[in-house]
């Protein structure tokens, strides 16, 4: 995924490349590329208007044509804008002064409310409360069954009446039992409902207007597509939702429904769950978000371990280098044992300029990821001279031979390490010289 | 025998509201200032209906190719009949229905990941089933989830169908085994396999449902066995890796797209088709028992267009 989004960014900045600066047309073309990153993630068609619109002066401004490694730019600031978007200071659940905090969960059918519920019980008692499970949901077959075999085996208890009593009835009765028993935390688990379904919303309505409650959690599957922000809409409107918990995250949905929930309806997401066991549940991450709803898994990390590894000030000095054709065999090695240093090379090679236009890169990257290959590497600069090293265009057939048998590496090694130095070398000669030359 | 006669109207219950989406419609294809003007809003139109960024590419294609001079009179009228065509040569499918076979046994399993309305449509198929006086045996093979055993239970005593007993905790393949052991020993040519929800990711989970499957396949080897995958319409792009998935492990015979009757469109069954040649047969809308329906391509696309 990754990769798809980088490839395509950088086939765009090829392009710019020749005409060394990011023109309209060009931010039109990564702008269109994250626009179908976000869709398909299932980020809302409006709100993916409207963020790319946001995103369009943002880019402009960062003067991303100035910029060394234009790609990682551009990321890093979609993911900065998503991050921005989907973070938020409230992320705690609040707590009542005056015991017991009431907390009703809330969503469609089967999005996973009653598994949360027991998960947000046992969070609370983790934390040192006493809480209790309340069960409303009279419509589901067996839904009270569940919510009392997955307290029972989670051991905390779980307070549910008869099928006929309404759940105003059944929580008041609740809120009476739990003061009994010092319970300080009640967690309701309610009947899933349509937004459009007038009779259960107004229940809904009715429950929220008899009950004083601390948090309304509206429970959204991470896998849900367009619609989502309608219904969740809704669910605002009526009962004024103070949290969302996003189920279901540990299949391999992009999960985009969360920019569009916090961007439309400015609801924090507080929690995540990640599995059906009882503590498949953790606080949200907004950073961890955006780049999956980016589709690039942990690659920011890298950008980021790259960006420590190479400081402008260093990628300038290598650019220097290479243009004034200084590059020799030693910063190759060079080059390459640092990104081994950092990750897999293949992938490190995307970033650094010089290397992520080569046209043999994989060869290049088997040499810096085989194991034993960097070293073959090194034994063979090793046996080099000062000046072959720095002048390697001296080194003819009898200074190969040479080469191979002090290094113990086969002639073959010598030529294809040769051929690749000078590939790389060759690129930067036909580079154009611009004053803002982008290497990409 | 074939469910398909039984199953009458389809689209009552259908959208409830489909207001907003018809004055959305008849803006896109009469008020359009031009044609990118119009195909921005036919983007939005098929985007928003969760048909996602290939299959909406691949249809805007299409009509990238009219000359928009030569139809702006009526356009109307036109645009709207060719983006019908277009989806419904898309679903159409000669093998929508679900077929009972009177001279041998029956096997209806369903699948799918985890909330998208297994159980209910196991129940539901079952209620119609029993409408027109089969015999059948509902098998409870999830017994992963709590009072997943219980749901089904309450569903099949409604029907007034046998279920085989099992406890939480056993090997659903076993109780598979049983089912159809059941099934032949009591002389029912109808098995109902309710299976508990799983994300298509899970390898291990995958692996048990193809246990299930191959233990079918020993026990029941001359069995008509249809394999159904709920695949819930408010999920959006996820739901084409969830049945290319599926399909990879099992052999997906049809779909059941359900939760029909709240705003989302379930445009993704058009993309999962496109890609992966899974017909749906079956809609679900609601949830009583009785809102089950046979799929008919015109009639949905005609839904999502009215
Ligand atoms: N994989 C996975 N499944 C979940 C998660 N949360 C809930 N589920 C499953 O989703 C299904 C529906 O959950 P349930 O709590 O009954 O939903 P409800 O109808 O909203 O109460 C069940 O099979 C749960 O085990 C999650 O975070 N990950
Ligand atoms: N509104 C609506 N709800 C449905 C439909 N089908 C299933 N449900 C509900 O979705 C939830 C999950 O259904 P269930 O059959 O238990 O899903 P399973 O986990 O896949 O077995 C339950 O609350 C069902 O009542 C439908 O067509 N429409
Ligand atoms: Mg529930
Ligand atoms: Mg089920």
């Amino acid at each position: 995924m990754f990769a798809s989004l980088t490839d395509k960014f950088q086939t765009i900045f090829k392009k710019i490349k020749n005409k060394g600066k990011l023109n309209e047309n060009d931010i039109k073309n990564c702008l269109h590329e994250i626009r179908i990153a976000l869709l398909e993630a299932d980020v809302n068609y409006k709100v993916v208007k409207e963020f790319i619109d946001s995103l369009h002066d943002k880019i402009q401004q960062e003067k991303i044509s100035e910029s060394l490694t234009p790609t990682q730019q551009i990321i890093k600031i979609v993911n900065g804008e998503i991050t921005l978007t989907l973070g938020s200071k409230q992320n705690d659940l609040s707590i009542s002064p005056a015991p017991p905090t009431i907390i009703m969960l809330v969503g469609l059918q089967g999005t996973g409310k009653t598994t949360t519920a027991v998960k947000l019980a046992n969070y609370f008692r983790k934390k040192g409360n006493l809480p209790l499970l309340i069960a409303t949901d009279i419509y589901r077959p067996a839904a009270i069954e569940q919510l009392q075999v997955l307290g029972e085996k989670s051991d905390l208890p779980v307070f549910s009446m008869e099928r006929n009593e309404n759940a105003v009835n059944i929580i008041k009765a609740a809120i009476k039992y739990s003061s009994k028993k010092n319970h300080d935390v009640l967690i309701i688990d309610t009947a899933g409902r349509l937004h459009i379904d007038d009779k259960l919303m107004n229940e809904l309505q009715e429950i929220d207007e008899n009950i004083p409650f601390q948090e309304k959690l509206l429970i959204v599957d991470a896998m849900a597509g367009q619609d989502a922000v309608n219904s969740a809409k809704v669910f605002c409107d009526k009962i004024k939702v103070s949290g969302i918990i996003l189920t279901k995250l540990d299949g391999d949905t992009r999960g985009g429904v969360a920019l569009s929930l916090k961007k439309v309806l400015g609801v924090p997401i507080k929690f995540i769950g990640i599995g059906e066991k009882v503590d498949n549940f953790e606080p949200f991450h907004p950073e961890r978000m955006a780049s999956r709803i980016l589709g690039m898994g942990d690659v920011l990390t890298l950008i980021e371990k790259v960006e420590t590894a190479y400081n402008e000030d260093e990628l300038k000095k290598l650019d220097k280098k290479m243009k004034d054709h200084n590059f020799d065999l030693n910063d190759f090695y060079l080059q390459l044992k640092k990104m081994k240093n950092i990750g897999s090379v293949d992938q490190i090679m995307d970033m650094v300029p010089g290397f992520n236009n080569l046209k043999n890169r994989i060869d290049v990257a088997k040499l810096g990821d085989r194991e034993g290959e960097l070293k073959k590497i090194e034994a063979i600069i090793s046996s080099m001279t000062v000046e072959e090293r720095e002048n390697p265009s001296i080194i003819n057939g009898s200074r190969r031979k040479r080469i191979s048998r002090g290094s113990g590496t086969q002639l073959s090694d010598i030529n294809r390490l040769l051929k690749q130095f000078y590939q790389i070398k060759e690129m930067f000669k036909r580079g154009p010289k611009l004053k803002n030359f982008s290497f990409n | 025998m074939n469910i398909k006669n039984v199953f009458s109207q389809f689209k009552e219950g259908l959208y409830k509201s489909r207001i907003e989406l018809a004055n959305k419609l008849a803006f896109l294809f009469s008020d359009s200032k031009d044609k990118s003007d119009f195909l921005e809003k036919l983007e939005e139109l098929l985007i928003l209906s969760d048909l996602g960024t290939c299959a909406t590419a691949e249809i805007m294609n299409e009509f990238q190719q009219i000359n928009f001079r030569e139809y702006k009179e009526n356009n109307f009228i036109f645009f709207k009949e060719k983006l019908k065509a277009t989806l419904i040569d898309i679903l159409n499918s000669t093998a929508s229905d679900i077929k009972i076979n009177e001279d041998r046994l029956n096997i209806i399993m369903l699948v799918g990941v985890n909330g998208s309305g297994k159980t209910s449509v196991a129940g539901k198929i079952a209620y119609r089933l029993k409408n027109i006086n089969k015999d059948i045996i509902m098998v409870p093979a999830d017994t992963f989830r709590a009072a997943a055993i219980q749901q089904l239970k309450i569903l099949a005593d409604k029907v007034g169908a046998e279920m085989i007993n099992t406890k939480e905790g056993a090997d659903p393949a076993s109780v598979v085994y049983d089912g159809i052991s059941a099934a032949r020993a009591r002389k029912k040519n109808i098995v109902i396999i309710d299976t508990a929800g799983r994300l298509h990711t899970k390898t291990n989970l995958m692996n048990e449902l193809e246990k299930i499957k191959r233990v079918i396949q020993k026990e029941a080897n001359d069995c008509s066995l249809e394999i159904l995958q709920t695949i819930d319409a408010t999920m959006g792009q996820n739901a084409i890796a969830q049945a290319e998935f599926f399909n990879k492990s099992l052999g997906v015979t049809g779909i059941a797209l359900t939760k029909m009757d709240g705003t989302a469109k379930g445009g993704i069954v058009i993309a999962i088709k496109k890609e992966l040649d899974i017909t749906v047969k079956l809609i679900s809308c609601g949830e009583k028992l009785n809102n089950l329906y046979d799929f008919k391509a015109d009639k949905f696309v005609e839904a999502l267009l009215d």
